[in-house]
């Protein structure tokens, strides 16, 4: 690679702005069907569990005009994930494996068991991946944001900064761009000069040691970044407490329903995979 | 330096900003930044603010906002302290700032969300939000892009945003921290209205600025030097006192031209309206034989090439669904020892064609050139020719990396294999060109520097490599006028010493000096030629780049019927023109 761009120009997250009944619903109901389909994914033992979350994503996406294979993006980066933890399977069987041997090559065989235990594991991380995907083609970063401070509301009055950590959320989200910019700016400055970045030298140790005296003038620029947006909030008023919003994400009757139907499922898929052996 | 008051105060009986003998420094520094400042600001009063880099202007309208906080009892706003934290918000809902940095005051990811912050911080209820958020929305025209997320708007619809996000709040002043510095001269000309509309209709301003035009806008200026309140009254009075360069001013152009022609000087006058008084006046007869300026000559190009461009393209995220043409079919050649500035507007794409042109990219299509090699061949060694042809990025101070200037510099030369006393001797002639003596600066750290001795180093880095060109994008954007002069200076220098130089600029009256000016729009080149030529017949208002002064003038005079030649781009070709316009004028009966 040549030319010496980073992630500025990429938009964040996968949202597809469009209008459909998922894209209406408040972000707050978003949050808690993401986690009702995330947690039976990645905790239940039944793989019917995962049919499950993977029926509701297919149906909402649906009802989204979310293609399949837009969901599906993040698969790619963990692919890898899943092969190593595959090969790590055939490696290291179990003692007490009795099920039939579909391939021996001397020390390593592959059985039923593991291969069956690697389809699952990909399959669980297939359904993970298309409710992230869901959530994020759906959710607008300032939503994501709101949605945090919707569903902590009840827990505001413990003490807990609701507000504040949505703020941070918007606020990281805000500082992807920036600090790819900064970042850009210095490797530019010391390829003109030249650093190697770029001029196709070298291996990942040369890489290494060229990125890494970047950390520090990067961080520094990061939090003078910070600093000046700390100030222009304060200039503009800032507080966390007496607060209005300017985005309604207050739901109806309608809403209230999703929301309980969202826990009726997490929990309902969670107690029926409990319940069978398969 | 003694304060030196142009007019009488004015009356401060209902002032809106009391300030009195304040002074301020920064925790766990020893120097004072402000020092025993006194002034105050009237209510619908219109005042610029001006002095060097470091002066301390900024602190002032900190300590003003109770972003800092001042010592108690030193600035009095309408009743309040803003030493006092519930007086600071108070304060902060009357008086509201705009920043330098369009980006660095967006706090929410759409547009219209952002106009809103500051009202959801004050608790002010969705219906009438609603109202006042459209309301400023469509007073800086960008009603249109509510829902557009705040980071894909130009540089100037951000400067908007964050101005729409100070009007909502309805202030008595808005204060403008250098809020025109980095934007296009389109952008920067539609804040300058809004500030005149807002002005007019009652909202005192403030405005922070280098830009000596801008400041002659103003009602009252206050120049602060070394954090002394040095001037307080008319722009007129102070343009014509002699010593303002001793506090890193520049005369604004209008007043330089009217000096040079020996006409009366009008702080403040528009280019325009300078050109329709020039026209009025009857020495200068329009006669039909006055003589025309030669026509624009374009020097053969030589043998060795600098840089050239053909039909080269460039698209960022090529081959996804994002992917964006930065730029598109820009033929372009210069020769060595020649200069080449690049205008257009933010986005136009002169950041794009500067990296093809320093081997820091490659064009997606077509072919560039450093130095007579392609920078697409694989027998390339890219890593050498960008260091013949070196960038310098925007505001490169932000990109300095070392502890120490002189280790700063060296980067450069170390990384093409020098060492030992050659390469003390190159960081030494390279800091000492650019006004950074090796023996006092070597071991002075950078981020002690001021702002201004930042971008020379920054420079001098470029030259310890004794590069062929000098790719340099925005030189000298954000500096005070004598910190760009000095800058300038060094620069012009190397090309006279035989550099190449390209280089991107808002500023028009530095675009004036190169051999040629190449105008970008949407990521083409849609001029190129010297720049009496493209300031002159073929310029066109649509570019959105402005004109130097003398040549916007000289415009103007020509349509009130003078018969000035088309093609005068500065102070000295204007001068000469009129003279002989004079001299043709008097010859007749």
């Amino acid at each position: 690679m040549k030319n010496l761009e980073f992630f500025r120009r990429v938009s964040i997250g996968q949202y597809l702005d469009a209008d459909s009944p998922v894209h209406r619903l408040t972000p707050a109901t978003k949050y808690l069907w993401l986690f009702a389909l995330i947690l039976p994914a990645s905790m239940a033992r039944s793989s019917l569990a995962i049919i499950l979350v993977a029926a509701a994503c297919l149906a909402a996406a649906k009802l989204a005009r979310v293609h399949l294979r837009y969901l599906l993006r993040g698969f790619g980066p963990v692919l890898p994930l899943v092969l190593l933890t595959a090969v790590l399977q055939f490696v290291f069987g179990w003692r007490d494996d009795g099920s039939l041997v579909l391939a021996d090559l001397g020390p390593i065989s592959v059985t039923m068991r593991e291969v069956l235990s690697v389809l699952g594991m990909a399959a669980r991380f297939l359904a993970i991946m298309m409710a992230l995907g869901l959530f994020t083609a759906t959710t607008t970063e300032g939503d994501s944001a709101r949605g945090i401070e919707d569903l902590m509301q009840p827990l505001a009055r413990l003490g807990i900064p609701a507000h504040g950590l949505a703020l941070a959320v918007a606020v990281a989200f805000r500082f992807i761009p920036i600090v790819a910019g900064e970042l850009e700016a210095v490797v530019k400055a010391q390829a003109a000069r030249g650093a190697d970045f770029g001029a196709g030298r070298g291996g990942i140790v040369r890489k290494v040691r060229a990125y890494l005296p970047l950390v520090v003038p990067v961080t520094v620029r990061a939090l003078e970044r910070a600093e000046a947006l700390a100030e222009a909030m304060d200039a503009r008023c800032y507080r966390s407490k007496g607060r209005t919003r300017f985005v309604v994400t207050v739901g109806g009757r309608g809403e209230a329903l999703l929301r309980l139907s969202a826990i009726v499922f997490g929990a309902g898929v969670m107690v029926l995979s409990g319940m069978l052996s398969w | 330096m003694s304060t030196s008051l142009g007019t009488p105060e004015p009356a401060v009986r209902h002032a809106l900003i009391d300030i009195h003998s304040l002074s301020y420094r920064y925790p766990s520094r020893s120097e004072l930044v402000l020092d025993d400042v006194s002034f105050s600001l009237a209510p619908r009063e219109y005042v610029a603010l001006v002095g060097a880099n470091g002066s301390g202007k900024s602190t002032l309208a900190r300590c003003v906002c109770g972003l800092l906080e001042p010592p108690p009892g030193s600035v009095n706003v309408g009743g309040l302290d803003p030493s006092k934290r519930a007086d600071a918000f108070e304060i902060r809902k009357r008086l509201s700032l705009v920043f330098q940095s369009p980006l660095d005051q967006i706090v929410a990811s759409v547009v219209e969300e952002d106009v809103a912050f500051g009202l959801e911080n004050l608790g002010v209820p969705k219906s009438d939000m609603d109202t006042r958020v459209e309301a400023a929305l469509r007073a800086v025209d960008l009603w249109s892009v509510r829902k557009r997320p705040t980071r894909f708007l130009s540089a100037g619809q951000q400067q908007r945003l964050a101005l729409a996000g100070a009007m909502v709040m309805e202030p008595k002043a808005i204060i403008f921290d250098e809020a025109t510095a980095m934007i296009d001269p389109a952008g920067r000309e539609s804040i300058l209205d809004h500030m005149d509309i807002l002005a007019e209709g009652g909202t005192a301003i403030l405005h922070i600025t280098h830009d000596m035009g801008e400041a002659a806008r103003a009602d009252r200026v206050l120049v602060l030097s070394g954090g002394r309140l040095v001037y307080d009254g008319r722009p007129q009075a102070l343009f014509e006192r002699e010593d303002v360069s001793a506090w890193a001013l520049a005369e604004p152009p209008s007043m330089a031209t009217a000096r040079a022609l020996g006409m009366k000087a009008v702080a403040g006058e528009s280019a325009r309206d300078f050109g329709r008084r020039l026209a009025g006046l009857s020495v200068l007869r329009p006669s039909k034989e006055a003589a025309h300026g030669a026509p624009p000559t374009e020097t053969a190009e030589g043998n060795s090439l600098a840089w050239s461009a053909t039909t080269a393209g460039f698209s960022y995220l090529k081959g996804t669904d994002q992917e964006t043409k930065a730029l598109e079919g820009v033929d372009l050649a210069l020769s060595g020892g020649r200069s080449l500035a690049l205008v257009g507007g933010t986005g136009s794409g002169k950041s794009t064609l500067l990296q093809l042109l320093s081997a820091l990219a490659e064009p997606s299509e077509g072919r560039v050139l450093v130095f007579g090699q392609d920078t697409q061949d694989p027998k390339t060694d890219v890593r050498k020719l960008r260091m013949r042809s070196p960038l310098a990025v925007q505001r490169p101070e932000t990109a300095i990396f070392e502890l120490y200037a002189a280790d700063e510099v060296s980067f450069g030369p170390r990384n093409a294999g020098l060492e030992g006393k050659a390469l003390v001797e190159r960081v030494r002639s390279a800091m000492d060109t650019v006004g950074l003596p090796y023996a006092q600066f070597r071991d002075r750290q950078c981020r002690a520097l001021s702002g201004g001795q930042k971008r020379r180093l920054a420079l001098a880095s470029i030259l310890a490599m004794e590069p062929d060109g000098l790719v340099l994008d925005e030189p000298t954007s954000a500096l005070d006028p004598l910190s760009r002069q000095a800058l300038m200076d060094v620069i012009w220098s190397r090309v006279e010493a035989g550099r190449a130089l390209v280089f991107s600029t808002h500023s028009m009256e530095e675009a004036a000096r190169a051999d040629l000016v190449a105008v970008m729009r949407g990521g083409r080149l849609v001029a190129l030629g010297p720049p009496s030529s493209v300031f002159g017949p073929a310029w066109r208002e649509d570019w959105g780049i402005g004109l130097p002064f003398a040549a916007e003038l000289s415009r103007s005079a020509r349509q009130e019927g003078l018969d000035l030649p088309d093609g005068i781009i500065d102070l000295a070709g204007l001068a000469a023109a009129c003279g002989a316009l004079a001299s043709v004028g008097r010859e007749a009966p």
